[in-house]
């Protein structure tokens, strides 16, 4: 009877020590979301700024390469995108590929952004997704038709930052990623072939 | 970035067939890696592109008949339409896709979906004035996919190699099989067969539908060309999402339909939820 009851009681206390960590959890999770909503409408509000701003567009690519670098989590997305052969690379290999990679992501978005006036972007709602936090909003830009473009969020609590976007259910990253591996393939594997042709490409298209 | 991948007739049934024909005439077979490297392996297996010489081939063939055909149409088009009338011809077009959503949201057992597509065919239909505005998206019925593809998938059906077919661009054996069953399953395409309104009318259809699809792509399509080392691939990853994003969306979507004299409290105990998921979770 004795032990019973001391049973119940030791379930009990783990129960509600149980309980309260979830409550808690919660309440912390809220707040990272809560966080990476606030931390999307700015970063978005300050590049529509620039995208619809007088600027040239060098100046543009300037400026919004200042803010990418800063609320994008740029290193760790090129790390994502190499995928297996990040591992093979040599130490010299990895540092020209994200330095490439750095510069392939502003032409990138340069180029989906910055060549239109009146790019609209408005935050709907955010959720938590496993370990990051996910912000959908709807980014209107003129002769097209509107995209739900969901933004990924890491360490939203502390040091948030963008590491992947997902437009209309493809994910950024997702897509460079297979870009490389199918370039790779077709190229011995070869990551310094990879990091011309990457330099070729921002040439190209800047 | 869909216009790859959303899949509306350029043309109708003659071409699916023909593209079935021409695909399994250039059979043409990847060579998969070497067993030891167990990596390269999966990766492979996760592509699942065995097909790739042929699809290749494909894609060139198509990007070859965009670049002198649909594209400078599609830019035309822009050019002389207005934004408003655009979006007034492409809301009539996607309305008359209703009764093939319809069907296919029943087929897939989604009540709730299926509900939101009659009530959206009914009032574009009527108050929308013949499907030019999209009424019912403002009275909280949105739009969603719903197409035989899908169905297939949700009936356990596996997506199978991705295939290029001709015209039609990136697929594969259930999506193309969808493709024909929906054309086949459409109301549209039987009524009044045979006589030359219908004739006109469904060349008009097609016609306006790839020119409609093409338009709203065209920046998209440009930037994937402009950005990608790897066009191919990189329209192939996007296909692959954008139909999987599609298929977790009708998944997910398992809001309960409840009955208005339904108890209150017992909606309020069980916190609307069915399966888990909360009844107001709707999908895109």
């Amino acid at each position: 009877m004795v032990y019973r009851r001391r049973c119940l009681v030791a379930g009990l206390l783990v129960a509600s020590s149980w309980a309260g960590f979830g409550l808690f959890g919660r309440g912390a999770q809220a707040q990272a979301v809560e966080k990476a909503v606030a931390f999307v409408q700015q970063t978005g509000d300050r590049l529509t700024a620039i995208v619809n701003g007088p600027k040239s567009t060098a100046d543009k690519r300037r400026a919004l390469n200042q803010i990418l670098e800063v609320a994008v989590d740029v290193d760790g997305i090129a790390r994502f995108c190499l995928g297996r052969f990040w591992r093979s690379a040599s130490p010299d290999q990895k540092k020209r590929y994200v330095a490439a990679f750095h510069d392939v992501l502003v032409t990138n978005i340069s180029a989906k952004l910055g060549e239109y006036q009146g790019v609209k972007l408005t935050v709907q709602k955010g959720r938590q997704q496993e370990e990051e936090a996910v912000v959908t909003t709807i980014v209107e830009r003129p002769n097209n038709p509107p995209n739900a473009v969901d933004w990924v969020i890491g360490q939203a609590a502390s040091a948030p930052k963008i590491i992947d976007v997902v437009a209309e259910g493809t994910s950024l990253r997702l897509t460079q990623r297979q870009d490389y591996a199918s370039y790779l393939s077709r190229n011995n594997n070869d990551i310094d072939l990879l990091v011309t042709a990457m330099i070729q490409q921002t040439a190209k298209s800047r | 970035m869909r216009a790859v991948i959303r899949r509306r007739p350029p043309s109708r049934e003659i071409i699916l067939a023909a593209a079935v024909f021409l695909a399994s005439g250039l059979a043409g077979c990847a060579t998969p890696p070497p067993a030891t490297d167990a990596e390269a392996v999966a990766d492979f297996r996760q592509t699942n592109d065995p097909l790739e010489p042929t699809n290749r081939v494909f894609y060139k063939i198509n990007d070859g008949l965009d670049m002198v055909i649909l594209k400078p149409a599609a830019q035309a088009y822009r050019f002389a339409v207005p934004t408003g009338a655009r979006t007034g011809i492409h809301n009539v077009l996607d309305n008359l896709g209703g009764p093939v959503r319809l069907a296919n949201d029943t087929l897939q057992g989604k009540p709730r979906r299926a509900g939101d597509t009659a009530m959206r065919f009914v009032i574009n239909s009527t108050i929308g004035l013949g499907g030019v505005f999209d009424v019912a998206k403002d009275l909280g019925y949105p739009r969603h996919d719903a197409d035989f593809a899908l169905t297939l998938a949700n009936w356990g059906v596996p997506e199978g190699p991705f295939l290029f077919l001709p015209v039609l661009g990136p697929s594969g054996p259930r999506d193309a099989t969808g493709f024909g069953v929906d054309i086949a399953i459409d109301p549209f395409t039987w009524i009044g067969r045979g006589t030359t309104a219908a004739t006109i009318g469904s060349w008009t259809r097609t016609g306006a539908g790839a020119l409609d699809e093409r338009e709203r792509y065209l920046d998209g399509v440009e930037q994937v060309k402009k950005t990608a080392l790897d066009p191919y691939a990189t329209f192939r990853s996007l296909y692959r999402q954008n139909r999987a994003g599609k298929l977790e969306a009708m998944r997910a979507d398992d809001r309960a339909t409840i009955p208005i004299w339904w108890p209150r409290a017992v909606v309020a105990a069980t916190d609307g939820r069915v399966n888990g998921r909360s009844r107001d979770q709707t999908a895109k």
